[in-house]
């Protein structure tokens, strides 16, 4: 919880301070690195999906993503530890938000009740539930329509779970290459569980952002299953 | 004579219990065999596209991510699975 609100303060102050004395028409700065991450989202991502609502529902991505990014690479920080190791104590400070399934899970339930209620509020009530399955023959379509069912309350379990194994796999495999440094208790084997950790460090940094792409990109594809009707 | 036959039951439900731990040890395999596979494969589509047609390279690279990331979370629900049977009968 404090991890999640730390990221969002910092997201809330950081990037408005980017843009605040920068109001040329050439970026600089930082302002000119979140200008070409939002621009990128918006032309390559969401607008071949989104194609005509790409405007009203940008926003959200932008959040979902600057948000899964800040948690994921403050993660590679090891906060709660270093307190650790200086007060002797458990905290609960500085963890890994995105190890934990109810963050994801918040994230990913977040996603599911915004693609529905976009679906609602675009077509109306009744044409987002006739036009849930594409269009079948008549013997084909309860079938269907319980497949569509299933798959839309499979689809949060997913995102939450992705994200959540992600992170935490690396983060497990990171603390094992270091634990073998306290089993092994000699000098060799510490400089190449440290070498490796530096080169698994640098894999979790990869899949950092790689995650936080995926689940924006994916937030984008089920908002566009339920704006567009399927004819 | 029964007590060494309560024990004898008891010792066989532990063993059970470790080849449980063996079936998930052996899933994990399974499941990052099929990993390793489909990545694989979209490694080499994604390389074979980039040959063909080299000015797409960065959408070609865009999809290759997205395509392995999904593989990738598929085969982490089964490591999870295979990670939660082993708490699950240790305990």
């Amino acid at each position: 919880m404090v991890m999640v609100a730390v990221s969002a303060m910092l997201l809330l102050v950081v990037i408005p301070a980017a843009i605040r004395r920068n109001h040329s028409l050439v970026p600089r700065g930082m302002r000119n690195i979140i200008e070409a991450v939002c621009l990128f989202l918006k032309d390559e991502v969401a607008g071949p999906i989104l194609k005509g609502h790409t405007e009203k529902y940008i926003g959200f991505i932008w959040t979902v993503f600057f948000f899964v990014l800040t948690l994921n690479l403050l993660a590679m920080i090891p906060i709660e530890k270093i307190i650790t190791l200086v007060t002797g104590e458990k905290n609960h400070f500085g963890g890994v938000a995105t190890a934990n399934i109810w963050v994801t899970g918040a994230l990913a339930a977040v996603a599911f009740f915004m693609t529905h209620i976009v679906g609602i509020r675009e077509q109306g009530l009744w044409r987002y539930i006739v036009n849930f399955a594409p269009p079948v023959p008549w013997w084909l379509a309860p079938l269907i329509y319980f497949l569509e069912i299933i798959s839309s309350l499979i689809r949060p379990f997913t995102l939450a779970i992705r994200l959540f194994a992600n992170i935490i796999a690396g983060h497990m495999i990171l603390g094992t290459f270091l634990g073998l440094i306290l089993i092994f208790k000699s000098y060799t084997i510490a400089a190449a569980s440290v070498l490796s950790s530096v080169a698994l460090s640098l894999l979790e940094l990869m899949v950092a952002f790689i995650q936080a792409y995926i689940f924006a990109f994916l937030c984008t594809l089920y908002i566009g299953f339920a704006v567009e009707s399927e004819h | 004579m029964i007590e060494q036959a309560g024990n004898v039951l008891a010792a066989a439900a532990q063993v059970n219990s470790g080849l449980g731990i063996c079936g998930a040890g052996i899933g994990c395999g399974l499941a990052i065999i099929g990993a390793g596979v489909g990545i694989g494969l979209i490694g080499a589509s994604a390389s074979s596209a980039v040959a063909r047609q080299p000015e797409a390279g960065g959408r070609i690279f865009s999809g290759m991510i997205i395509a392995a990331a999904l593989v990738e979370g598929v085969t982490f629900f089964a490591l999870l699975i295979c990670f939660l049977t082993v708490f699950w009968l240790r305990g």
